[in-house]
């Protein structure tokens, strides 16, 4: 099985909460020591302008280029679930994978080993939700097994086209 | 129709990929492996990191003990292999032993590049980095070693500098190119390094020809164009590889700088296929063939070799040259390439270290085409993808006059259509 997070655009407000329950959940104090990143997209010129906002993390690849190119092998995957951990004993900290990812999603501790989102894996573990979705405000993020949030979409697809017909030859 | 007869030459990243993906494919016939040296896969990458007392020697071996039994590998250790009969398909090893295959993976690396120099050959202060075996004689010698000659300001020569440094011995850096990393860092990023390095106390000497080395004792001497010579108890040679091919004679493969291989990883030669720094890959930059010597492009290219090898049809297109490095506490980035040089060439950089890190880019008609970061590597992964997916910058920026900065390059990247999609390879 896989998991792995969703995110609808149209909902995020960029409130940047996902990005605070991440750290304290996983004890990030250091400067700039973010596993969630919230981008702001601009677009168009005025009047005709839109802003929208897009929170990223590791996004659990399922042919992750991290682990390929990690040269001691510390970055796994896991059977069970598809999350992609680090196993920092390891890790020798050569940053292989902050160019191998095209997410920036590897982080560096102090220590100048490699960590990042690993799922909230106990959280997960524990049938929780992980910390950033689990205080989105708007139910922007989201999570679940692909398969279930695959189905999700296709249903919510299926209603915004039922929805009209529906109207028309209701009662 | 029986399982065909699998062999896959050396026992690299490329190799133990090519058998792990045969086997994992279903592949359920033999699968041989034959190796010049002993013992388990080694990572060259990581010896600098036991020389700095980092990582214990065991831990250099990244695949463990139980791989070969797990994924049922039959080996033949130590047997350097002497001829490859492609008529015949079969290896032959020293000793006279013949070993038959249907399909066969050469994955043999490879070894250091030695300059012709009068007495460097035949020094008794030599040294490379490249084996474990090299590795162990390297760390051996360091504790009696006083001063060092490092000769190629590569990334290994650097690196193995720090460590040197680190232990109190005094290091000289030597090429024959007027800069450091000649091959990985512009010139104004090389400047950069430089100045950072001496004040490490590293005694730097560019543009410098070796003409001749003498050995007087426990030292050598090395005698430079214009009568300047350096003195040092040993001398590591860190100015390139040269891929591991010389039993292909006679094989009739194609080889350039190293074999050439097609997308599929196959050579010109029928049931023949290579991986790794022995073979050739396309540049996805310039579009052409050439050595791409990266550990994480040689287990791409394993991977896909041993697909194939088993039947199955994936392919691999290529990659671009880059590497990113510790070096005396600045992490480098080198993309591409950033000695880039044409009519539509716009470099840019921030020289003003005090304005944040250090990033210079190459655009060509507002395609990146190389970059240098020394720290600030958070973005790195999205330039390389920018770069492979040759996204025009000018588009969206308007004529580039400055270095983007970190949020511009996200907010450009999560503009690009599906670049939040998992990535399959290239990234």
């Amino acid at each position: 099985m896989q998991i792995g997070f969703s995110f609808n655009v149209s909902r995020c407000s960029g409130c940047m909460a996902c990005v605070v329950a991440c750290q304290d959940e996983n004890d990030l104090h250091g400067d700039g020591l973010n596993f969630r990143h919230v981008t702001r997209l601009e677009k168009g010129q005025f009047p005709a302008v839109s802003m929208s906002f897009l929170s990223l993390a590791c996004q659990h690849c399922g042919d992750a280029p991290c682990m390929m190119v990690c040269p001691t092998g510390a970055i796994y995957k896991r059977d069970k679930d598809g999350i992609v951990d680090v196993h920092q004993e390891i890790c020798v900290g050569c940053h292989s994978c902050a160019l191998a990812c095209p997410f920036g999603a590897p982080r560096y501790l102090e220590n100048g080993k490699m960590s990042k989102c690993h799922f909230c894996v106990a959280r997960v573990e524990d049938g929780r939700e992980p910390a950033c979705v689990r205080v989105c405000p708007t139910k922007a993020l989201g999570f679940g097994s692909m398969d279930s949030l695959s189905r999700q979409k296709a249903e919510k697809a299926s209603m915004f086209l039922l929805e009209p017909l529906m109207k028309v030859s209701g009662p | 129709m029986p399982e065909p007869n699998l062999l896959v030459i050396g026992n690299g990243g490329a190799a133990i990929h090519a058998l792990q993906a045969a086997r994992a494919s279903g592949h359920s016939g033999p699968l041989h492996l034959v190796s010049d040296m002993q013992g388990r896969a080694f990572n060259p990458m990581l010896s600098p990191y036991y020389l700095a007392g980092k990582i214990l020697f065991d831990d250099c071996f990244p695949f463990g003990e139980g791989f070969y039994k797990k994924f049922d590998i039959t080996c033949h250790l130590g047997s350097p292999v002497e001829t490859l009969d492609s008529a015949n398909k079969e290896v032959i090893l020293k000793g006279g032993e013949k070993l038959p295959y249907d399909r066969c993976l050469v994955a043999t690396g490879a070894s250091p590049l030695l300059p012709p120099v009068p007495g460097l050959r035949t020094s008794n202060h030599l040294f490379t980095l490249r084996t474990a075996e090299d590795t162990i004689l390297l760390h051996d010698a360091l504790s009696e070693t006083q001063s060092a000659l490092i000769l190629g300001a590569s990334l290994v020569g650097v690196k193995v500098a720090e460590i040197l440094v680190q232990r109190g011995i005094k290091v000289t850096i030597v090429d024959i190119a007027g800069q450091v990393l000649p091959h990985a860092a512009h010139p104004e990023c090389a400047g950069i390094l430089e100045a950072h390095f001496a004040t490490k106390g590293v005694e730097l000497h560019l543009s410098s020809n070796l003409e001749r080395v003498e050995d007087h004792g426990s030292e050598a001497v090395f005698h430079f164009q214009g009568n300047k010579t350096i003195k040092a108890d040993l001398c590591l040679v860190s100015t390139g590889v040269r891929p591991n091919l010389d039993f292909l004679n006679g094989s009739g493969v194609e080889i350039d700088q190293g074999i050439i291989v097609n997308h599929r990883m196959r050579t010109s030669v029928e049931g023949l296929y290579a991986a790794g720094d022995v073979s050739q890959g396309r540049n996805l930059l310039t579009g052409k063939e050439e050595v791409i010597g990266l550990w994480g492009n040689a287990c791409y290219q394993g991977r896909t070799a041993g697909l194939n090898m088993a039947g199955q049809k994936t392919s691999y297109p290529g990659a671009v040259p880059d590497h990113i490095s510790t070096l005396f506490g600045l992490t480098l980035v080198h993309l591409g390439n950033p000695m880039h040089q044409g009519n539509d060439v716009t470099i840019l950089s921030n020289r003003d270290l005090s304005e944040g890190p250090y990033r210079l880019m190459a655009f060509d008609k507002g395609v990146l085409v190389g970059a240098n970061l020394i720290n600030g590597f958070e973005s790195a992964g999205r330039l390389r993808k920018a770069m492979i997916r040759k996204l025009n910058w000018e588009e969206h920026f308007g004529p580039l006059t400055r270095v983007p900065s970190d949020q511009e390059i996200a907010q450009f990247l999560a503009d690009v259509p599906d670049s939040l999609s998992i990535p399959s390879p290239p990234f």
